[in-house]
């Protein structure tokens, strides 16, 4: 009912937008990093972003939650724009506030950072507690939907009393998933959330990051050309802070329109 | 051949030679330590006791008594001080962590290094005119305010320190929340440093105990215990300066029992400290 009015009222493509970038540019100091990036990517997708090491692909999804100004001398140009109340925001807009964007875009990391010292339901409960959710019988509930969509539930529920640092590093990359799926983001970052994991921790994490594409939309970065052409349904290929092409994974890896992302995805150069 | 050997036996005697020298010389540094509580063990022993603990000193030229009014008084100063002083200390130790290189930053930690460095009379001074003088009198609140100048600047460092350990990464999880950096801060990365933290704490408070000067003339003393934060408290430093300088030989008697005491102290929190940081290490 509601998508029907939207679709009405915007043109067909904006409205099931989860997020776009117009002309999005970072620097660190002066080291252009992010050149022009405008992308779209639609809701409930799974976008893979892919490119040679160094070419900006962590900086670019550092800025769309805001994370890239917290460096030093970190520096944004452009606009990203989500769905806010009713109609869509930038998220640089002037006035905005960051803390208030990053509840709506979330992050994973690609090294697992469980906050030493506290549980294993501390940690997947710091952000609903630290925003002011106080019930406990909410908090639990919430716990336990993230910890099962993370796929770590069975794991670990006789244990949630446990520091959260005392987990394997499969398991803590699964516990900062459900930490960062508590909060109910609409869109979730992921910057090569496997590259530090072995085989059976990777493909739990793919197989879980298909299962939560009805509940948000996921950016991801990664190196694995397989990973990318397994989980997700579109893909961006970035080379030194540009993008050189984006569209339907499919396409992607098998008939590319730029002789670069050809040569990439064969291995030729990277 | 054979004179190869006997240089190598050469080298290996002056080799031993110089080992055990340098052990000698350590040995002669440390060896002050174990004097002092040998000592104290000998002259302090002897008046241990339960009435040590639980009773006020007697006047002059009776036996008996204890020091139970520089026990309460201790506790009490030391209380003082952390309750004005820790939250001080990590305040400025939080604010050094998130402020890092700016020029803030760095006048903020200049004037830490040279506040640990005036000292501690100068401390006493400062509380004197600035507490003793308009509450017409000595006080606990004035005591309790000199030590806790003393214990700020060592649990500011200390929690600095810890805090530069905690990668970034951990910090930007918590941003990654969607949550303010101090929330952040104070509620995601300090729990995880608690021992860290609790050292220092415990470190300054060893400090402190043993701060005589700048309770001199801010708590000053009393020989009946504790009589609200308002009135002239006793202390175990003051007390045992002022009894071992006496000729009563009771008295003399509680100085040296109180040392041991105070040292017996000192030395368990620098015990606790040391767990705690082989526990986060
Ligand atoms: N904190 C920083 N300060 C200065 N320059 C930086 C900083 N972080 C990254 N860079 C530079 O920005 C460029 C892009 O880095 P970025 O981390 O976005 O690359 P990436 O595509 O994620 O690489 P990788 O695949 O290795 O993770 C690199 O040239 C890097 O040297
Ligand atoms: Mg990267």
């Amino acid at each position: 009912m509601t998508e029907a009015i939207q679709k009405t009222v915007q043109p067909i493509g904006v409205a099931t937008a989860a997020l776009e970038t117009k002309r999005l540019s970072a620097w660190f100091g002066d080291l252009h990093v992010v050149k022009d990036i405008s992308l779209t990517v639609e809701k409930n997708d799974v976008f893979s972003l892919i490119g040679p090491s160094g070419c900006g692909k962590s900086t670019f999804i550092r800025c769309l939650n805001r994370l890239h100004e917290e460096t030093d001398g970190a520096r944004v140009r452009g606009e990203v724009l989500i769905p806010g109340a009713g109609k869509r925001e930038n998220i640089y807009a002037q006035g905005v506030d960051p803390v208030s964007i990053r509840r709506r875009v979330g992050m994973v990391f690609q090294k697992p950072n469980p906050f030493p010292g506290l549980s294993i339901f501390d940690n997947v409960a710091a952000g609903l507690k630290l925003a002011g959710v106080v019930r406990r019988n909410v908090l639990e509930e919430i716990v336990e939907i993230s910890l099962v969509q993370a796929a770590l539930w069975d794991e670990v529920k006789d244990k949630l009393k446990k520091p959260g640092t005392s987990l394997s590093g499969g398991q803590q990359q699964r516990l900062c998933i459900a930490r960062a799926l508590a909060v109910r983001p609409q869109v979730l970052l992921m910057d090569e959330p496997t590259s530090a994991l072995d085989p059976i921790s990777t493909a739990r994490i793919e197989e879980l990051v298909m299962k939560l594409r009805s509940d948000v939309t996921v950016l991801i970065v990664t190196h694995n050309m397989q990973q990318a052409a397994r989980i997700s349904n579109q893909t961006a290929f970035f080379l030194m802070g540009e993008l050189v092409e984006v569209g339907p994974t499919k396409s992607i890896f098998t008939k590319p329109k730029d002789s670069r992302t050809e040569q990439y995805i064969t291995g030729r150069f990277g | 051949m054979i004179e190869l050997s006997s240089r190598d036996g050469v080298r290996k005697f002056s080799n031993y030679f110089w080992l055990a020298m340098l052990c000698l010389l350590a040995f002669t540094a440390i060896a002050p330590l174990f004097f002092i509580f040998a000592y104290l063990l000998v002259r302090g022993w002897a008046g241990l006791s339960f009435a040590f603990f639980t009773e006020i000193p007697k006047p002059v030229g009776e036996v008996g008594g204890g020091m139970a009014n520089a026990i309460t008084g201790s506790l009490v100063l030391m209380g003082l001080s952390t309750v004005f002083g820790v939250p001080l200390g990590l305040a400025c130790g939080m604010a050094l962590s998130e402020l890092k290189k700016s020029a803030i930053a760095k006048m903020l930690r200049i004037s830490i290094d040279l506040l640990t460095s005036v000292p501690s009379i100068v401390i006493g001074l400062f509380a004197y005119a600035l507490v003793v003088v308009p509450m017409r009198g000595y006080s606990a609140w004035a005591g309790g305010f000199a030590l806790s100048i003393v214990m700020v600047p060592i649990v500011a460092r200390s929690t600095e320190e810890i805090l530069k350990l905690v990668p970034a990464s951990i910090h930007e999880a918590g941003l990654a929340l969607g949550l303010p950096r101090w929330k952040v801060l104070i509620r995601l990365i300090l729990p995880g440093v608690r021992a860290g933290v609790t050292t220092g704490i415990l470190l300054a408070l060893a400090r402190v105990s043993g701060e005589t000067a700048p309770l001199l003339f801010t708590a000053f003393s009393n020989s009946f215990g504790y009589r609200g934060l308002s009135a002239p408290t006793a202390s175990l430093p003051v007390q045992i300066y002022t009894y071992a300088t006496s000729h009563d030989e009771t008295w003399r008697q509680l100085a040296w029992t109180g040392a041991l005491v105070l040292v017996f102290v000192v030395f368990c929190l620098n015990l606790v400290t040391r767990i705690l940081t082989r526990r986060t290490v």
